[in-house]
């Protein structure tokens, strides 16, 4: 039963300031539709962000009530537009934050307005066989050889190397498992709030807020990745082996070695043009006329259609996530998969003969009751996030470095507007990677948002962000992640709080990208550049753009960070590394480190297969020397 | 080895589900719990499981096996695996109670498991509960810490200390014609530091007499031949007798066939707080072999007798001593004895009295007979000879005994102590003796009467 939506005083504000900022004047039916849109955005939300929300419409609905003496959502749309004038000049991180689920939900309608059926993708193959229990169904007691930790790129490589190795292997994911035909049949917004950690709304908290979007289902954040697979630099190895001590590990042969089959198991390959997309057309185009290196990225999607929906789980079954390529290997050798099932511990017997040793987890279902896994060794592969708060609830963070040394690939984005629309056709949601400025720590990636989906902040309140909305389609988007100073850490007690600080330097680098970006659109023929401050929303050629950056700083862009990394570091140092270079974590036994937290430092590149090729080396010569 | 293990009873309730049935199945479990060591709740003991398991309608099987892993505080885990039979499969019930310190009481007693059959597959899942209304008072009553035999009694107690005098002796019975054997292997340490010694002899007791020995020594020490040695060092117990003194030579398999029997209290024989003590490794044993002398040889298979150590200071002012075997694993054992030391000289004898009766040994504290009830109602000795009497009351029952060593068949050796006194000892290994057990039930009944006829072994000494 729908309950009438003023009946609630926080619904009210709501609905009033999602009219205001769609200028909703009862001409655009997507736009009343948004409101209740806003809704669903918002609801897998942490409460704090949600409660922020409300708090906001509350202060705006009430700032009209003073005003005019009416709510917000009863004012005609000229004085709603006057009354968000006269707060335009609020800060803009504010605004943005409460911009942004506006903004999706506005998009989602539009959307499905135009284009009533996004998923008359045809119907996708079956997904090769997993086997998974959900916990609900899985007993309070079982035994294991090996318990892997999370099922993302690192335990899912783990749990196939320790299962073809004759162990019985049990992988327990906090997600569930999520079908090529589950992504097919519903919109990519309702696929982005079940598939992500807090709604996509996970922060680091610091200065700048950094928006950091980790995956929640079986495959990880494999799962909701752009499928662009770099291998690792070789500059980034031989600091591996220089400063921490992995002699063995990153020797470029052996790690090679492992990329290939890592490769090969992904079925990575360069992405043909046809289904590339005009915006990475246009980014390729614009580093031609520049005479940048540039080229389409290599990715794990053979056959891929373009459907743009990669960060919202391909609904084509073509992007060959972990659950798609390695899980099914994994349990064609005997391993299992718990889903929907939260590690609270790792167990321990402190009282072994020769020190602590991993004795399992202890996990709980969704509905609160717990269960537990007994197993000799115990595979963190939580993420770089999750995985040292697992070990400090556990009493294994003791290593002072444990939870530092997070590195995450800072990224902003600017868009180009262009006379014809980009959005049209088939694309490839990251298809062409600028490698021009990798030397200083750049990589642009050209990125096509899912349909409805479109994560950059459009300026403008009101009318004007209407009609940014409706032409949005003219937009080509590209983004620039940069190889970090590790500047962030995970809390050693209470919830999982990731901080973060950004490295001035880091700064300077983020501006320098947003020019080069900028650069590229106009030499594409942008008409003009959306660059995403505050002060200069557009810039209409490069002179403009420089201008604009000329006074910027990095703390007014739109910033959001992606491949957290190296928060349980492995190291030959034990001073330094909470775990050593054969991956097994410093101060107990049986504890094997395999996913991206395992990283001694940012790897400069998409991560996937650094991880992938790290955990095969730790969980094969785990295999070989069991705890 | 812990000096004590720990036994204990528990029941548990509860169901399992079983994959493919939609109702669940009841479950009873009744366990006994069996570990070598003391349980300690900080540490992790290991226990074995045998037990009853009951499914309805599925399986009872008696005769279940397991372990059981307790470790309350260290791993927070007490783990059970147990074994049993369902239509002559074998299936295996595996779970953990998870300790929680926030919930002790509930999860001390929820055991969730899970069943798999021989191949390790899942068969279902269930949750079994301790009864704590019905079963805590049995479960806290039933908790007992039975002593473990110690390996160590085999070995030499002798530590170099000078002033300390070691015997190993071994009596026994030749089952054919009534002979009795006496070989005594003796460590003097004499208090004045010389080296220390070893003497010995072996003596034989035909029932028409007359007494015949021989010794041996003195030897340096270690001697060579010892008293015995271990037949295989890997196993504890069996032991072979070999040796020679004078015209007589012997080679001996001892089989032990009881527990050890502490004549004095364990604690004093472990640490040495007495004078002396004496124990024996085993109550019973039985001897294969020969013994050869000048009279002939003695061919001895399945000879009922014992072997016993003495560790101290020296021989007792006056004392009297009873190794009788009742047959049928039962066995007394008794020494009665006044120190050499002031002010304790004074002293009435005080008995040392251990009757092994059907695996039970009475009075249960060794203690008992010699100090009785802070000092009343003690044993009482009456030493002489050829006659001597012990008789005592410790709860409901009381015994007589009376030791006959006729004068044809005892000999008398003497005894140097360390300190260079001397005493005389007047032995028999073919002495008779009378021992009455009665238990009050209204008024004192017999409860047993056994009477040697020349197989008891028994001495008397003085100075």
């Amino acid at each position: 039963m729908n309950r009438h939506p003023s009946a609630h005083p926080g619904h009210r504000s709501r609905r009033g300031l999602v009219a205001a900022l769609l200028a909703d004047d009862g001409s655009r039916p997507w736009a009343a539709a948004a409101a209740d849109r806003v809704g669903t955005v918002l609801a897998p939300l942490p409460g704090l962000a949600r409660l922020g929300f409300t708090a906001a419409a509350a202060a705006v609905d009430g700032y009209a009530l003073l005003r005019t003496g009416r709510r917000l959502d009863a004012l005609p749309a000229a004085e709603r537009e006057r009354v968000l004038a006269a707060l335009a000049g609020a800060p803009a991180p504010l605004w943005d934050a409460v911009k942004v689920p506006v903004i999706l939900a506005a998009r989602t309608e539009l959307m499905l307005h135009h284009r009533p059926h996004p998923s008359a993708t045809p119907v996708p193959p079956a997904d090769p066989p997993l086997d998974c229990v959900p916990s609900a169904e899985w007993p309070d007691r079982a035994v294991a050889d090996a318990v892997v930790v999370g099922s993302g790129a690192g335990g899912a490589t783990a749990a196939r190397t320790l299962a073809r190795a004759g162990l019985r292997v049990v992988v327990v994911e906090e997600g569930r498992h999520h079908t090529t035909a589950e992504f097919a049949a519903r919109t990519p917004l309702e696929r982005f709030t079940d598939l992500y950690r807090d709604g996509g709304a996970t922060v680091l908290a610091g200065r700048p807020p950094v928006l950091l979007p980790t995956g929640r289902a079986v495959g990880g954040t494999t799962v909701v990745n752009a499928g662009t697979c770099y291998r690792t630099p070789d500059r980034v190895l031989e600091r591996w082996r220089r400063r921490h001590g992995l002699v063995d590990l990153a020797d470029p042969d052996a790690f090679g070695a492992r990329l290939d089959e890592v490769e090969r198991l992904l079925q990575v390959a360069t992405q043909p043009l046809d289904v590339l997309g005009r915006g990475g057309l246009l980014a390729l185009a614009g580093a031609a006329k520049l005479g940048w290196q540039a080229g389409p990225l290599r990715r794990n999607a053979p056959g891929c259609r373009g459907s743009t929906q990669c960060v919202t789980g391909c609904p084509t079954g073509a992007k060959q996530s972990v659950q798609l390529s390695v899980l099914p290997d994994a349990c064609a050798a005997g391993a299992r998969i718990v889903t929907s099932a939260r590690v609270t511990r790792i167990l321990t017997d402190p009282d072994r003969p020769g020190g602590p040793r991993a004795a399992g987890i202890a996990a709980r279902r969704p509905d609160g009751t717990a269960f537990e896994i007994l197993s000799p060794l115990v595979v963190v592969a939580a993420g770089a996030l999750r995985s040292p708060a697992l070990l400090n609830r556990s009493g294994l963070g003791r290593h002072p470095a444990t939870g530092r040394n997070l590195a995450v690939h800072p990224a902003t984005s600017v868009a180009g507007r262009f006379a014809e629309p980009v959005a049209d056709g088939p694309a490839v949601l990251q298809s062409a990677g600028v490698e021009e400025l990798h030397h200083e720590g750049i990589l642009i990636e050209a990125t096509a948002p899912p349909p409805g989906m479109s994560s950059f902040v459009l300026p403008g309140l009101g009318r004007e962000l209407r009609a940014e909305l409706e032409a949005a389609d003219h937009l080509a988007t590209l983004g620039a992640m940069i190889a970090d100073r590790p500047g962030g850490r995970v809390l050693a007690r209470g919830p999982v709080l990731p901080l973060y600080r950004l490295d001035p330097q880091d700064g300077r680098t983020l501006l320098r990208a947003v020019a080069a970006m900028g650069e590229l659109l106009f030499a594409a023929g942008a008409d003009e550049v959306l660059t995403g401050l505050p002060r200069h929303p557009r810039v209409r050629d490069t002179a403009e753009l420089h201008g604009a950056l000329a006074d910027a700083t990095a703390d007014e862009l739109h910033l959001s960070a992606f491949h957290p990394s190296g928060t349980i570091a492995l190291g030959a140092d034990p001073r330094t590394a909470p775990a050593d270079p054969d991956g097994w974590l410093r101060g107990v036994r049986g504890v094997l480190v395999a996913d991206a937290s395992a990283l001694p430092s940012c790897p400069e590149v998409n991560p996937q297969l650094t991880i992938m090729a790290l955990a095969l080396a730790v969980s094969e010569r785990a295999a070989d020397h069991r705890p | 080895m812990s000096p004590r293990g720990t036994a204990f009873s528990e029941t548990m309730l509860g169901t399992v589900h079983l994959a493919e049935e939609s109702q669940a199945r009841p479950v009873r479990l009744d366990l006994r719990v069996r570990a070598d060591r003391l349980v300690l709740p900080h540490r992790t003991t290991h226990a074995r499981l045998v037990g009853r398991v009951r499914i309805w309608g599925l399986a009872d099987d008696a005769r279940a096996t397991g372990e059981l892993e307790i470790s309350p505080v260290a791993r927070r885990r007490i783990r059970y695996r147990l074994e049993f039979d369902v239509h002559g499969r074998r299936h295996t019930l595996l779970g953990w109670k998870s300790i929680t310190p926030g919930r002790p009481l509930r999860s001390m007693t929820r055991l969730p498991y899970t069943l798999t059959d021989e191949d390790g597959r899942d068969l279902g899942h269930g949750v079994l509960r301790f009864p704590l209304a019905t079963g805590l008072v049995p479960f806290l009553a039933g908790w007992r810490f039975p002593r473990q035999s110690r390996r160590d009694d085999d070995g030499s107690r002798w530590d170099g200390a000078a002033g300390r005098t070691e015997v190993w002796y071994t009596t026994l019975t030749d089952p054919s014609d009534g002979t009795g054997v006496w070989l005594h292997h003796e460590l003097v340490a004499p208090t004045d530091g010389s080296p220390p010694r070893v003497h010995g002899w072996v003596a034989l007791f035909p029932p028409a007499g007359p007494v015949e020995h021989a010794r041996y020594g003195p030897l340096p020490w270690p001697a060579d031949p010892p008293h015995s040695t271990p037949v295989d060092p890997s196993v504890p117990g069996e032991r072979r007798l070999r040796g020679t003194a004078g015209p007589y030579s012997w080679d001996l398999t001892e089989r032990p066939t009881g527990k050890p029997l502490y004549t004095f209290p364990r604690w004093a024989w472990r640490h040495g707080v007495l004078p002396a003590a004496q124990m024996l490794p085993a109550a019973t044993s039985r001897y294969a072999g020969t013994l050869t002398g000048p009279g002939g040889v003695l061919h001895l298979d399945g000879a009922p007798g014992a072997s016993a150590r003495i560790y101290g200071h020296g021989n007792a002012r006056r004392w009297a001593w009873l190794h009788a075997d009742l047959g049928g694993g039962d066995v007394l054992e008794v020494v009665a004895a006044v120190s050499t030391r002031p002010l304790l000289r004074r002293l009435p004898p005080l008995v040392f009295l251990r009757l092994r009766r059907g695996g039970r040994t009475w009075p249960r504290r060794a203690l008992r007979p010699a100090v009785g009830l802070l000092g009343l109602d003690r044993f009482r000795a009456e030493l002489g000879l050829p006659t001597w009497s012990v008789t005592g009351r410790a709860g409901l029952r009381r015994l007589r005994v009376t030791v006959h060593q006729p004068e044809a068949r005892t000999l008398a050796m003497e005894y140097t102590d360390p300190d260079g006194s001397r005493a005389v000892c007047r032995n028999s290994e073919a002495a008779d003796a009378e021992v009455v057990l009665e238990r009050w039930w209204g008024r004192w009944r017999d409860e047993a009467r056994w009477v040697l006829d020349g197989t008891a072994h028994a001495e008397v000494g003085d100075r």
